[in-house]
């Protein structure tokens, strides 16, 4: 009889926390769409009575915004192509059982995972400095390799685990060259790993704050220093018409990737975290 | 001549490249941190010193420190006990559509911007948001300036809960579920074998989503900056104001180093001590 009711307890306790945990993630990002669309030119209180556009025509007229847009995309773009690119020969390096020091090798590639993003800043502002690089696109490229490496080779490795070492050696066996075998083998089989880890690139860089707060200058502002900047300074429904955006971006990409990959794999490479 | 492997001409681009970006500012930072500060000049004096790392020391500054630890644990607790049903529905719901929505949710927080998920927090539960009142039961007013810490707690936890999820998704997708089909054809209920068969395996997976959390919010830097509202200063923030409003290099840089050797003990150090404790933690 206890036992029945403890069982029934159980089961509604976890109902309600995964519906409080669904709810806590989900509510404030539909809020935000909501007051996006508010007519009145002040932060009122929720909701907003009357809709309209104007936010998203005030984003579109602020020339830090739309700059910091074209800024922000053409750094994600060029960072996630050479994390992928890197990223995808060190994962399959790492597959390579006979690779000297494989382990230490591993941890190096995946500590800057683990290094707090201003330390990484800061030391990077410190060194280019010495080095004497000032181009403020320069600098944010390097930074934001650096950051996205871990994920694009990690992502890359967790979709190379299904790839059997002896199907290398069989193509090699048949002739093919290492670098051959490897490039029709193994990298067909990554493609899952390659895509989820360029998408994860492009979107960390894109969101970057810390790394790009010490390395930009007042002259080339990526879109979220711009919106930060704007948010420490007064808090105004422009940003709100932006998250919408983005919360429009991810469910676009969201699709695409379930499309090409699925999202129950994608899970498995992006969430195979630590 | 031996010929190199193919796979040290795979690595050798990336490993330069750590060398290059990490290696080599991370050196330097130690330099940097033991030079000592000339108050109004930007240029470090000469000589070694470790005046920087004893300046840490300071009740004052400990107090950073502590702060965020106290903030880093409440929030990794938090979204463990969250992020675990949610991820043990995500793997476990009959409903193959629930599953599949609850994946989608997961992985778009982690792919969406974290700054937009922060604006949204501070619209949602800010003074006129319609979450106030919640936020209020944990007995801080939403007017008064100590409501930052709610927000910057709420932000952690926005930003590590769907991580913590999606890591135990992967540890509760490798239980055999033959184990707790076992368990339920012997008389057990459900909640019986959730206790007895499925926490206990699962244990080194929820310690090392703890200490994944754990390290993400000692690290974080945009959560206390748009959140904080100045009020709220952990370790990162005081390492940037540091750097950018007093132009005090080195003990930005001391602070950096300390900062690197908490979260590397976090997540090397403390998951060692737990794979001691409980063998088969992984991280």
């Amino acid at each position: 009889m206890i036992g029945a009711a403890l069982d029934l307890a159980g089961r509604v306790a976890a109902r309600v926390a995964v519906l409080a945990a669904v709810a806590f993630l989900l509510v404030p990002l539909l809020v935000a769409c909501l007051m996006s669309f508010d007519d009145r030119s002040f932060l009122g209180p929720f909701p907003p009575r009357d809709f309209s556009l104007r936010w998203y025509r005030a984003f579109l007229d602020n020339p830090a915004y739309t700059d910091g847009l074209f800024v922000s995309l053409q750094l994600g773009v060029i960072a996630a192509a050479i994390a992928t690119a890197v990223g995808l020969a060190a994962a399959l390096a790492l597959a390579d059982p006979r690779l000297p020091g494989r382990e230490a090798m591993e941890a190096a590639f995946l500590s800057p995972k683990f290094i707090p993003t201003v330390v990484i800043g800061f030391s990077l502002l410190v060194f280019t400095a010495r080095l004497g690089i000032y181009e403020p696109m320069t600098r944010l490229i390097l930074g934001h390799v650096v950051i996205t490496l871990p994920f694009t080779l990690r992502a890359v490795a967790a979709s190379l685990i299904g790839v059997k070492r002896s199907q290398v050696e069989a193509a090699m066996s048949l002739g093919a060259s290492e670098f051959r075998a490897l490039w029709d083998v193994a990298v067909p089989a990554a493609r899952s790993g390659i895509v989820a880890g360029a998408a994860m690139a492009f979107v960390l860089s894109f969101d970057e704050v810390a790394v790009s707060l010490f390395l930009s200058d007042a002259f080339t502002q990526t879109l979220p220093i711009a919106l930060v900047a704007e948010m420490r300074a007064n808090l105004n429904l422009t940003i709100a018409a932006v998250s919408t955006v983005f919360l429009a971006a991810t469910v676009v990409l969201l699709v695409l990737l379930d499309r090409t990959i699925g999202i129950e794999r994608l899970a498995g490479d992006v969430g195979a975290r630590g | 001549m031996r010929r190199i492997p193919v796979a040290l001409w795979l690595a050798a681009p990336g490993l330069l490249l750590l060398l290059a970006l990490m290696g080599g500012p991370v050196v330097l930072l130690v330099l940097e941190s033991l030079k000592p500060f000339v108050p109004g000049s930007i240029r470090p004096g000469e000589g070694v010193t470790l005046g920087n790392y004893t300046e840490l020391l300071a009740p004052a500054y400990l107090f950073y420190f502590q702060e965020t630890f106290r903030f880093g644990i409440i929030v990794a607790g938090l979204s463990v006990l969250f992020g675990a049903p949610l991820a043990f529905a995500a793997v476990r719901s009959r409903s193959a559509l629930l599953r599949k929505l609850l994946l989608a949710l997961l992985v778009g927080l982690l792919v969406m911007s974290l700054i937009a998920r922060l604006y949204a927090i501070e619209m949602a539960w800010g003074s006129l948001g319609p979450l106030a009142p919640l936020g209020a039961l944990t007995g801080i007013a939403p007017r008064s300036p100590r409501y930052a810490e709610v927000q910057v707690a709420i932000g952690l936890l926005h930003f590590t809960m769907p991580v913590v999820a999606l890591m135990l998704v992967g540890t509760f997708r490798a239980l055999p579920p033959r184990l707790e089909e076992a368990a339920a054809s012997l008389g057990a209920r459900r909640s019986d074998v959730v206790v007895s068969v499925v926490l206990p395996l699962a244990a080194p997976g929820l310690v090392s989503a703890f200490l994944v959390a754990l390290a993400m919010c000692i690290s974080n830097f945009v959560v206390p900056l748009i959140l904080g509202r100045g009020i709220v200063t952990l370790a990162t923030s005081l390492m940037y104001t540091r750097f950018a409003d007093i132009g005090n290099y080195p003990s930005g840089a001391a602070i950096g180093v300390v900062m690197l050797v908490l979260a590397f003990a976090v997540v090397y150090g403390l998951s060692a001590l737990a794979r001691r404790v409980l063998p088969g933690a992984r991280l």
